[in-house]
């Protein structure tokens, strides 16, 4: 399958987030053991070594770890740490550009929080 | 890692015209490269040179640490040519047998089993295959040579894009499983952005850039701004293209832009997303030619 990588970011980054996803969407649980880096390649089509730093990531960060001879396994602490890091990125990504569009529009913080509201979501 | 391929202030000229120019480049070993360059940019000269097809009127050539000289056949090369070498009237079969001949690491059941895959006649004869299935058939003995240096040039030229995309999963899988150099030469860029690690971009016969593929998609940006806005904060950046439109602009910038600059450029009222590796190479291109 041929996935279009968005041209802003390093491939191993996108890799790395896609493996994250599947973690916080439950599609791989604790301990389950993910796909190798040559599957990796093959499936999405990129260099292997590409496979290989996205992978990388995510061992340094404690999200994945390496059964010697076996491959690559979700942590224990996998979810909690995926969270703790996008939660600050949401802050830094979406909600600055969010306060930023508004600023535009010449939206106020209360705008905002209602059109939330009515998002009837959580 | 040692170098596979060094190329050093490599000259060739046919008649009056310079086809490589000082050129330098150097491949490492177990990486995949890619080398762009729009027709005529000396990309199949330099291959030629490589494979011993022909020879630098000066510069030197080295392949795995020896000197390439007049004559010689670079020792576990295989190079695809974009036009092959085939003999018209011989069977696909007694074909790939004699490519076999040529390369000590050849693997018979890989070139039998692509053979498979991509359904091509053992028995047919060269000169009765369509454009595509020679490009197939260049490609089954370059990957079937497993060679330490495989070059392929244009290889999916005349491939439609189910056996484009099938060429370069096979190609990934098997360098997974038996890592070598490979230099894939071609001017259809977006295709191999996340198949190789490093590219080459030739033009007028020299290399204008070298760099990793994710160091280019971080460090390449589209801009867009009012144009007072977008001459403020790309002075001191490298442009590789702009255009103005009324009191806007856009701007190509091939440069590392941090976070501070990011909020400071939003506060300027300017958008930055990323730039395709086609268009980087495009705006590039055209930056090197206004300098003629």
């Amino acid at each position: 399958m041929m996935v279009r990588f968005d041209d802003s970011q390093p491939i191993f980054q996108q890799i790395a987030q896609m493996i994250e996803d599947d973690i916080l969407n439950g599609t791989y649980r604790e301990d389950d053991q993910i796909i190798s880096m040559a599957q990796f390649a093959s499936t999405f089509q990129i260099n292997p070594a590409t496979a290989v730093k996205g992978i990388a990531l995510l061992v340094n960060e404690g999200v994945l770890y390496k059964k010697r001879g076996l491959g690559m396994f979700v942590a224990a602490e996998a979810k909690q740490i995926i969270m703790e890091k996008r939660r600050n990125r949401f802050y830094d990504d979406l909600i600055m550009k969010l306060l930023d569009e508004a600023d535009k529009l010449e939206l106020t913080t209360e705008d905002i929080i209602d059109m939330i509201r009515q998002e009837k979501r959580s | 890692m040692s170098a596979i391929l060094a190329c050093t202030n490599v000259n060739k000229s046919y008649g009056n015209k310079k086809a490589v120019l000082n050129l330098d480049l150097k491949l490492e070993e177990n990486t995949v490269y890619g080398l762009l360059g729009r027709n005529g940019a000396g990309k199949t000269t330099l291959l030629n040179m490589i494979s011993g097809g022909s020879f630098p009127d000066s510069g030197e050539i080295e392949i795995a640490g020896s000197r390439l000289y007049a004559g010689d056949m670079p020792a576990n090369t295989c190079y695809v040519r974009e036009k092959n070498l085939f003999l018209g009237g011989a069977k696909v079969m007694e074909t790939l047998e004699w490519a076999s001949v040529f390369h000590n690491n050849w693997d018979w059941s890989l070139a039998n089993k692509l053979v498979k895959t991509f359904k091509i006649s053992k028995d047919q004869k060269i000169r009765q295959l369509s454009r595509g299935m020679e490009s197939l058939l260049g490609n089954i003995i370059g990957l079937a040579s497993r060679a330490s240096l495989t070059i392929f040039d244009e290889p999916v030229l005349g491939l439609d894009a189910l056996m484009r995309e099938k060429f370069y999963r096979i190609l990934i899988e098997d360098y997974a499983e038996n890592p070598r150099t490979i230099l894939l030469s071609t001017h259809l860029i977006d295709e191999i952005a996340n198949v190789v690690e490093r590219i080459f971009i030739i033009d007028a016969g020299s290399i204008l850039l070298h760099d990793d593929v994710e160091k280019i998609r971080i460090n390449s940006h589209l801009m867009r701004g009012s144009n007072e806005a977008i001459g403020k904060f790309t002075n001191g950046k490298r442009v590789i293209y702009r255009e103005s439109y009324g009191s806007g602009a856009l701007a190509a910038v091939y440069d590392k832009i941090g976070e501070e600059e990011r909020v400071s450029a939003t506060k300027l009222g300017i958008s930055i997303d990323g730039l395709p590796l086609q268009k980087f190479f495009a705006y590039l291109i055209e930056e090197g030619e206004h300098d003629e």
